[in-house]
């Protein structure tokens, strides 16, 4: 646990997972090399430091692994923008893929295989080409020397922590159903409902549209911070901080669309569980609606209590992370290997 | 002052052009043996030519990308250590380079002296 560790864990950040192993240990050999050479076999902190000073900052470092050439979106961005890509493109063909299986099957639409796949000419460049756009953006900004006006200083690397490992799969599934969601939500939000299953016909659920807006900027709000979490690569105190954030606004949006739930149903006399049960005996007189709207209520009463379970986990961690990073800074051990 | 700044700047650039387009010539010339990376910028350094840290690698891994190095990690020593060496095409490549490097240098001196002649 020592700079040297940092600067690698650092640099890794940057560099592409299939070469970072091999590209990290060469790294960490000429760090080592030198280190022992100019000092022997016990380098001071303040040595280290001079040292990777000299290296220069982890991302020029990683950068300097890429052919160098003007860019649009230059190779600390690549990597994150081509994973990102792929999600919007699976998410874009899943939404899509959504939307013609509930017009076809529920809303009884016809759709020809030209127009689905003018549709998909359409939606998927515009997809990507908006994605290009906004990180042409992050290049343009990311390139503007102001933001490097810091001096480098070695001793400002984030802790080595094993509290601030980002789970990536859990993040891209996130995004990947954020993306999901936003979308339907934004072109398709009438086709969020139900269907019975004798009769086959299908009911929008007044309900989510009424909160359509709250469920956007929670969607939008979730997508922002599930890309900047990939694009950190780790928890920070601030990015823990804003995920309870949105967790507590989702918990609020959650229990509003609740409680519209239950007004509606206890509207209709079926505000309890069991008044349920009790209307599938009248299904021929509409007593499927309530059903679907029960299990839309319920839906979203799990969500609240896993959001609620998420909030007391992540401020959990925060405090763990916090107790862990000042006792390693207290007790940090210099070691060259 | 501010002139003067934008061009020392200028030169800094300069120089590291001038300096960029003969590294893969100095680095193949000084690997017809095996060397890790510290020897390397070591021997460079040794003969005159400092070459920054960061841009060795990097630079290596290019070249051996392109065919003309190849490299093995030796785990014998106190640590392990990726060891470069030229491979066939690497030894073809530097041969030609050199002549062209030196073909290049009688060029450079001719045109230098006959500007410094013009000068005068």
């Amino acid at each position: 646990m020592n700079l040297i560790d940092r600067y690698i864990q650092e640099v890794g950040r940057y560099i592409p997972r299939r070469k970072r192993g091999d590209i990290l240990a060469e790294l960490r050999s000429l760090l080592v090399d030198t280190l022992e050479d100019r000092f022997g076999q016990a380098p001071s902190e303040t040595q280290i430091e001079d040292l990777l000073k000299e290296f220069g900052r982890p991302r020029d470092v990683a950068a300097s692994y890429y052919p160098q050439s003007q860019y649009l979106v230059g190779p600390t961005l690549y990597p994150l923008f081509r994973m990102v890509a792929w999600i919007v493109v699976a998410a874009v063909l899943g939404a899509q893929a959504i939307a013609w299986g509930i017009g076809m099957f529920v809303a009884g639409e016809t759709f020809s295989t030209l127009e689905m796949i003018a549709s998909l000419v359409n939606s998927v460049p515009v997809s990507l080409g908006w994605l290009l756009i906004t990180f042409m953006v992050l290049q343009y900004f990311d390139a503007k020397p102001h933001l490097e006006e810091d001096p480098w200083d070695p001793q400002k690397l984030p802790e080595i922590n094993p509290e601030q490992d980002l789970k990536r799969w859990e993040v891209i599934t996130g995004l990947v159903f954020g993306i999901l969601a936003l979308v339907l939500v934004t072109f398709f939000p009438q086709w969020i409902g139900f269907i019975t299953t004798p009769g086959g016909k299908f009911y929008p659920n007044p309900i989510i549209l009424d909160y359509l807006v709250l469920i956007k900027i929670a969607l939008t709000a979730g997508i922002g911070l599930n890309l900047f979490l990939l694009w950190r690569g780790r928890w920070a105190l601030t990015t823990r901080l804003l995920r309870i954030g949105l967790d507590i606004y989702d918990v609020f949006v959650l229990a509003l669309l609740v409680i519209g739930h239950n007004e509606w149903l206890t509207a209709r006399s079926a505000g309890g569980f069991l008044d349920a049960i009790e209307a599938i005996e009248g299904i021929a007189d509409g007593g499927w609606e309530l059903v679907g709207m029960q299990a839309f209520r319920l839906a979203f009463a799990v969500a609240l209590i896993v959001t609620v379970i998420e909030i007391l986990t992540s401020i959990y961690r925060l405090i763990k992370s916090r107790l862990r990073s000042d006792f390693s800074a207290k007790n940090a051990v210099l070691k060259v290997e | 002052m501010m002139m003067a700044n934008v061009q020392s700047e200028q030169y800094q650039k300069l120089t590291q052009e001038l300096r960029r387009g003969i590294l893969v010539l100095a680095a193949l010339s000084q690997l017809k043996e095996e060397k890790y990376g510290y020897a390397l910028i070591s021997s460079l350094a040794e003969k005159g030519l400092d070459i920054e840290q960061g841009t060795l690698y990097p630079l290596l891994r290019r070249l051996e990308d392109q065919g003309l190095l190849v490299s093995e990690w030796n785990v014998e020593g106190s640590r392990p250590r990726r060891y470069y060496v030229l491979s066939e095409s690497g030894r073809n490549t530097l041969q030609d380079l050199a002549e062209d490097w030196r073909q290049l240098t009688g060029v450079m001196e001719l045109l230098l002296a006959a500007n410094a002649n013009g000068g005068e």
